[in-house]
């Protein structure tokens, strides 16, 4: 059964084509990376399904129900986990603010669901290995470090499709590993993930399938090697 | 004495309504420039029923209606305004409530105003009525702190700090905005009992622009958005806006000295804070 659908969206800004009749399916437990070149469409696709924009034409069905026009705050209530790509954390709170934040943000049974507040809020931190700063302001973490955190706090708050915008951007070598650390918890985990990224060995390492969007639409689709390997890919990258 | 129960009356429904005011304009960093307007619509609904019917209940209950209906409609533009047209928004909402008042005399008395305001009978002595206004400023500093602390609280700011960030975690936007201009407009229902059951007067020119500078000084002199820098900045401010009344000087200069001197301490605490009053939000 499919837990994120895509019928024919398509998006028009300004008489622009964003998206050209995109349609996909993710499966429970799937892991895609979504790649293609700058302009590609791939961020808008991700503001599209969090609910930040509306498609021109189509559908989107989560869980087969359909959300085309279900506000952000209220996919996010369904289970839709969001890694922005230039850290969706809030600065000027500490820590363990940020974190406690996405927990009251939760559905009231889904909070029950999880367990103790201050548990989790320790176990969140813990996670990201940033339990020593819990009063520091976020603002004062490095990239890599607001990354984890970021990571961390949509693990923890059970979230069923995790929307990850380049989670390696702006991390050091390092801490990349551990963000890759992250996700792979999160796939054996059973969770659905869709990645962004432009690292085609790091998506190669976690995804199940490759999707490649071209000036907003979909041009290839499959395994990470058979998509590696395509001359398709290499015309989109290098003409 | 009776200086120091005036000072304490003055704070007892100022402090609420400066606090509330500063979890929507610094906390939520909503630009919101109509305080006053609600301010005006609530004492009018309140007193004129009260003046009609002699029952502050039913006066009571009809101003929490009306600041219910205004603090949505304001709550409904900040959703659909940016901010700076939310602030010009609010300021043009808060003048023509002013107009609307001001104009229609057979119900409001116009720019007469409304005299001999009744208090409650066990309020009349001073000595009471600065009591009574404590308590209420005492519970709902109480209320404001436990909300400025709580979950609300965090969403409130995160929503400020950037609306996607916070809408992609859950937070509902229209719930937390409806909640925080609710907050404020009962704080004006209150407050504007007390202030105009005090004054025994109530007149249009109360809620001019004087008053809204007041509110939005008293915010950016605490810092914006902390609880315990407003609340000492309301303190000071009526202190030195009532002390100024010992300076000898003719009544037709006090006046004018108060303003400048208000303008100044708001003109060196917006130049202090100039970098971190309104922080641009972040974007995607």
């Amino acid at each position: 059964m499919s837990l994120l659908s895509l019928f024919s969206v398509s998006l028009t800004l300004n008489n622009h084509t964003i998206l050209n009749d995109v349609s996909f399916d993710v499966a429970q437990g799937e892991v895609i990376g979504l790649i293609g070149p700058n302009g590609s469409g791939k961020t808008t696709l991700f503001n599209l399904l969090s609910g930040f924009l509306k498609p021109t034409s189509g559908s989107i069905l989560f869980k087969d129900e359909n959300i085309t026009n279900v506000i952000p705050s209220k996919r996010a209530r369904l289970g839709f986990g969001r890694v922005f790509q230039h850290f969706g954390i809030f600065r000027d709170m500490t820590l363990e603010e940020n974190v406690r934040v996405a927990l009251e943000a939760l559905p009231r049974d889904k909070r029950k669901e999880l367990g103790n507040m201050d548990e989790l809020v320790d176990a969140t931190l813990d996670m990201a290995l940033l339990k020593p700063y819990a009063k520091k302001k976020a603002g004062s973490l490095s990239g890599g470090q607001m990354r984890l955190l970021e990571i961390a706090r949509t693990l923890t708050s059970g979230k069923e499709l995790f929307l990850l915008d380049e989670p390696t951007a702006g991390v050091s070598p390092k801490m990349t590993h551990q963000v890759a650390d992250m996700i792979s918890k999160l796939k054996q985990q059973g969770k659905t993930v869709l990645i962004i990224e432009h690292d085609l060995p790091f998506i190669a390492q976690i995804c199940d399938r490759v999707i490649v969007l071209d000036v907003g639409k979909v041009v290839l689709s499959g395994n990470p090697t058979e998509v590696r390997d395509s001359e398709e890919l290499k015309e989109i990258y290098f003409g | 004495m009776s200086f120091f129960l005036h000072i304490l009356i003055l704070i007892g429904y100022c402090l609420p309504i400066v606090l509330a005011f500063n979890l929507i304009f610094g906390k939520g960093k909503i630009l919101h420039f109509g305080p006053m307007g609600v301010s005006a619509a609530t004492s009018y609904a309140i007193f004129v029923v009260l003046m009609n019917t002699h029952s502050f209940l039913l006066a009571i209950l009809f101003g929490l209606l009306i600041s219910i209906l205004i603090s949505l409609f304001f709550s409904w533009l900040s959703l659909r305004l940016e901010q700076d047209s939310l602030g010009v928004m609010s300021l043009a909402v808060h003048l023509t409530i002013i107009v609307i008042i001001t104009n229609w005399t057979s119900v409001t008395c116009g720019a007469l105003g409304i005299p001999k305001i009744p208090r409650l009978s066990f309020m009349e002595s001073i000595e009471m009525f600065a009591l009574v206004t404590t308590i209420y400023c005492a519970i709902f500093l109480y209320f404001l702190y436990k909300v400025d602390k709580s979950s609300f609280g965090r969403k409130l700011e995160a929503l400020a700090e950037h609306s996607w960030h916070a809408k992609s975690l859950g937070i509902n936007r229209a719930y937390v905005h409806a909640i925080a201009f609710l907050i404020l407009g009962f704080a004006h229902v209150f407050g504007g009992f007390f202030a105009y059951t005090y004054l025994r007067f109530l007149n249009t020119h109360e809620f001019g622009f004087q008053s809204l500078i007041f509110i939005v000084m008293a915010v950016v002199a605490g810092k914006p958005g902390s609880f315990k820098g407003v609340t000492l900045a309301v303190i000071l401010l009526i202190l030195l806006k009532e002390g100024i009344r010992f300076i000898p000087l003719a009544p037709g200069i006090l006046g004018p000295v108060r303003l400048i001197t208000f303008g100044i301490i708001l003109f060196v605490a917006v130049w202090i804070r100039r970098d971190t009053l309104f922080p641009q939000e972040r974007l995607v």
